[in-house]
């Protein structure tokens, strides 16, 4: 595993053909774009097919939040690489889903082993947190309505 | 409303910096009063979304939190204030999907949803004061 450390507080690392992205708590509007940059520069470079954004250490997860994961997978799936999310706190996904954050396309995933066979296998449709899944349970608390409709942020793809 | 309101800590918003130490303080409170974390996460939300909103849209303004105890239980208070250009469709800002910057269109609408008691008081070109209200479950 080659670390890759972009600031004191987040770690990007490579492993396999996945990105494993630690993302820190108590992050600024500014921090977090520029952690997305830091993302994406690093799945070009290292051709990275999966993107794993573990949010354990998270227990603030507000709109923008929202929007950074959401962009991210955009942004990721445009150079050909897919997004999972792990480590979600059930506070944080009760605030995330009461608050109306919709999240198309995003993996879902319990930890970095789950994520990792996850890429192994190239599977692309189980654990997608959008409404093709219906019979998925965060699925369903993930696919609210009110979807951001920023225009610095590329918008979701309704399905 | 009426309670007996306990140390209200006011923190003074004019940077990304000041909204992520204000929502902190505000967990932190929350979880102290005896909060379910999952409450005080919207409590930190909350204050984080208005605090984003003084920040991008007023410069500068500040935010009051405040926990109370009355007869039927506690409850924290989260006052938002600002002088900055005021709401000019406040219905609209409350539906959702509306904004007029890089904000999300979601924080006030959303932050109305967390919490159990939510008013806004604007005046354009005076200003805006936003007040909601947690009470523990």
């Amino acid at each position: 595993m080659e670390n890759l450390d972009i600031t004191e507080t987040s770690t990007i690392q490579k492993l396999e053909n996945l990105l494993l992205v630690a993302v820190p708590r108590d992050l600024t509007d500014r921090d977090v774009l520029k952690l997305r940059r830091q993302v994406l520069e690093e799945t070009r470079r290292y051709h990275s097919q999966w993107v794993l954004l573990d949010f354990s250490r998270v227990d603030i997860c507000d709109s923008f939040f929202g929007r950074f994961i959401q962009s991210t997978a955009r942004m990721a799936g445009l150079m050909g690489a897919n997004v999972a999310v792990a480590g979600l706190q059930d506070a944080v996904i009760e605030t995330m889903v009461e608050l109306g954050m919709t999240l198309p396309n995003i993996h879902a995933v319990l930890d970095l082993d789950d994520a990792l066979a996850l890429s192994r296998e190239g599977e692309t449709d189980d654990g997608l947190l959008a409404m093709e899944s219906p019979g998925h349970a965060i699925t369903d608390s993930l696919s609210l309505d009110s979807p951001f409709d920023d225009s610095t942020f590329i918008p979701p793809t309704e399905v | 409303m009426t309670g007996q309101a306990q140390n209200p800590k006011r923190f003074s918003i004019s940077s990304v910096v000041d909204v992520v130490q204000a929502r902190r303080s505000g967990l932190e409170l929350a979880l102290k009063m005896g909060f379910h974390p999952a409450e005080a996460n919207k409590v930190a939300v909350v204050i984080s979304e208005l605090g984003r909103n003084i920040e991008l849209y007023a410069g500068q303004g500040s935010i009051t939190v405040t926990p109370h105890t009355e007869v039927k239980g506690q409850y924290i208070e989260i006052i938002a204030e600002d002088q900055g250009p005021g709401i000019l469709d406040v219905a609209r800002v409350l539906k959702g999907g509306y904004t007029t910057s890089s904000g999300m269109g979601l924080g006030i609408s959303g932050s109305q949803r967390l919490m159990d008691e939510f008013e806004i008081h604007s005046v354009v070109g005076q200003g805006t004061r936003i007040r909601a209200v947690k009470r523990m479950q």
